[in-house]
């Protein structure tokens, strides 16, 4: 499908594509807004305005109902409308992959308590409601994924995976748990074992350790052999020339399934456990694993160009949309800040042409100016921010 | 500090009472008969004075050993293992169970700083090594803290060469498998079984 197509697409209204829809959103005390309610189309819309009057926080707190955390990284108290009490987010949906009609979430400030709401009943668990509004959202910040730490891409890979399969997510909170434990058992060793039942208490989370990361393994590798040339994929449509290439790091080369995966997870905690204990702390393990992107043989983070590293981060946020499509059966929302801002128009067209290649879902876009929506999004009704204040054009 | 003052802080550490209700409890004595509150006062003493851990299987009793293990009728070659106290009483509940406790008195949790030698294992296996038992059930919680309790019970009692079993896991009788979270479901699908 070219841009074309989903220009007229979108301006026909029709949906394109099996997905998830904000039908409506309303903000209370987050960030720069006081109160604020928006009716979307099914195509979405595009923010208009100034920066610093409220656009990608309106995007942030769509993104928040996906994860309950800020796509920023800010605390929950920072999202706090200065001097309010607490914030509330809620959303009425249509085509959750989950069912949800409306989610809901608030915070307050006092007692830093989170609530979050499925239909109006409370989840006793976040990871209950996490992924009813798959969304992935594309900011200048992304160049991160490429330049940042292996922590970014590590992070990159474990939030989009959640959201892709719940044994993942169920999978990672159970690691974290055990990871948590052991090293604080580690700690409690003060770099040096006493005796060999000084170190029971590291051992005995290693089995759970080791179970839940073979699955996060399995799952990684799974994903990284249909990612590494879809990758490659995009950047060639993209249209850049050199060629970079997505891999894990693998820590378990050659295994094959769950059980070969945990006995050999086992084995390597069991033989590092020593070291651990002088380093105070795990180092080895899923945790530790790295998303490698590879410019001609490099590494991309410290030899690609500006607009090399720029590309690759789109890219890497075009496999998430990817990944989340075909496991969900269903268009994510795309939330688009800006992205384009510092790519020339045939590109931006054939990202925008990329992202539409199997339907495109409902997309939020934040641009400064009118003339800044590419010709692909033209149809999409315009909304105007200032101050905290939204006002869609007729 | 003012007497009232001085009950309601000692109330509010208690588990899942605030300063408010705590507050609201300490007007409540008050208005009381005071042999009321006396009777309050007298059992919490008793309390303290005279409930104290089994010899045996570290129960909570107030005799030196604790009502199951004095009970002639009870099975003492199977020993049930379990975290706290408190979870004799659901298991007796069920009435299914006729061998001996253990009470190990707590979990291994290294991030609430306990570790293995906080807990009586010592002294299960010790109980073990003593001969006449010949199963252990492992009746820690599926918690991974519990979980992680039971594998090095687990490695302590290899040993020994007891049978060594664990507690299955599932879903709740009478529970709406709709209703029942993720890993409780993905736990009961893993530890299926044939129909005979
Ligand atoms: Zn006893």
């Amino acid at each position: 499908m070219n841009s074309s197509v989903i220009a007229e697409a979108v301006r026909d209204g029709a949906p394109v594509v099996k997905s998830v829809r904000v039908q409506a959103l309303t903000l209370t005390s987050f960030r720069n807004y006081e109160r604020a309610s928006l009716t979307f189309r099914t195509e979405g819309a595009a923010l208009l305005g100034d920066n610093g009057h409220g656009k990608t926080n309106l995007l942030e707190a769509i993104y928040y109902l996906e994860l309950f955390r800020s796509a920023r990284g800010a605390r929950d108290r920072d999202l706090v409308r200065f001097g309010d009490a607490g914030f509330h987010v809620v959303a009425e949906l249509d085509g959750s992959p989950r069912g949800a009609l409306r989610i809901a979430a608030g915070y307050d400030a006092a007692t830093q308590k989170k609530k979050v709401s499925v239909d109006n009943v409370e989840v006793t668990r976040l990871s209950d409601a996490i992924g009813a509004v798959p969304a992935v959202l594309f900011s200048p910040a992304d160049v991160a994924l490429v330049r940042g730490a292996p922590a970014e891409r590590r992070r990159f890979l474990d939030v989009m995976l959640a959201l892709a399969d719940r044994g993942y997510l169920l999978a990672l909170q159970r690691y974290r748990q055990a990871l948590a434990q052991r090293n604080a058992a580690l700690r409690a060793l003060n770099g040096h074992a006493r005796d060999a039942e000084s170190l029971d208490a590291v051992a005995a989370f290693e089995p759970a350790l080791a179970d839940a990361g073979a699955i996060m393994l399995t799952k990684r590798h799974a994903w990284a052999a249909d990612a590494a040339p879809a990758y490659a994929d995009t950047l060639d449509a993209i249209g850049e020339r050199t060629s970079v290439s997505l891999s894990l790091k693998r820590s378990a080369a050659g295994k094959v399934d769950d059980s070969e995966m945990a006995a050999w997870l086992r084995t390597t905690f069991a033989a590092q456990r020593a070291h651990d204990v002088r380093r105070g702390t795990t180092h080895t393990g899923p945790h530790r694993d790295e998303v490698q992107l590879l410019l001609d043989g490099r590494d991309l983070r410290s030899f690609g160009s500006n607009g090399q590293q720029r590309s690759a981060a789109i890219a890497l946020r075009m496999l998430e949309a990817r990944t989340l499509h075909s496991a969900l059966g269903t268009a994510p929302l795309l939330l688009l800040d800006d992205p384009f801002a510092e790519l020339d128009a045939d590109r931006s067209a054939r990202i925008l042409g990329l992202l539409g290649s199997r339907g495109l879902g409902q997309v939020v876009l934040a641009v400064p100016r009118i003339e800044d929506i590419p010709r692909a999004l033209t149809g999409l009704q315009t909304v105007r921010v200032h101050q905290g204040t939204l006002r869609p054009d007729a | 500090m003012s007497a009232i003052d001085e009950l309601a802080s000692e109330l509010a550490r208690l588990p899942g009472i605030g300063r408010k209700t705590a507050m609201r409890l300490t007007y409540h004595l008050l208005k009381q008969p005071a042999a009321q509150c006396l009777r309050l006062a007298d059992a919490l003493v008793g309390l303290t004075e005279r409930v104290r851990q089994c010899e045996v299987c570290y129960n909570l009793t107030e005799a030196p050993r604790c009502p199951i293990c004095s009970d002639p009728r009870r099975d003492v070659t199977t020993i049930c293992a379990v975290e706290e106290a408190a979870d004799i009483g659901a298991i007796e509940r069920a009435a299914e169970f006729r061998g001996v406790y253990h009470v190990l008195g707590g979990r291994i949790s290294p991030l609430d700083g306990v570790g293995p030698g906080d807990l009586t294992i010592a002294a299960l296996v010790s109980r073990v090594q003593r001969g006449a038992v010949t199963e252990v059930i492992l009746a820690t919680n599926p918690s991974m803290e519990g979980e992680a309790t039971a594998i090095h019970l687990q490695r302590q009692l290899v040993p020994t060469g007891v049978r060594i079993t664990r507690i299955a896991r599932g879903l709740p009788v009478g529970g709406d498998l709709e209703y029942a979270d993720s890993v409780t479901i993905a736990q009961a699908l893993s530890a299926r079984r044939e129909m005979a």
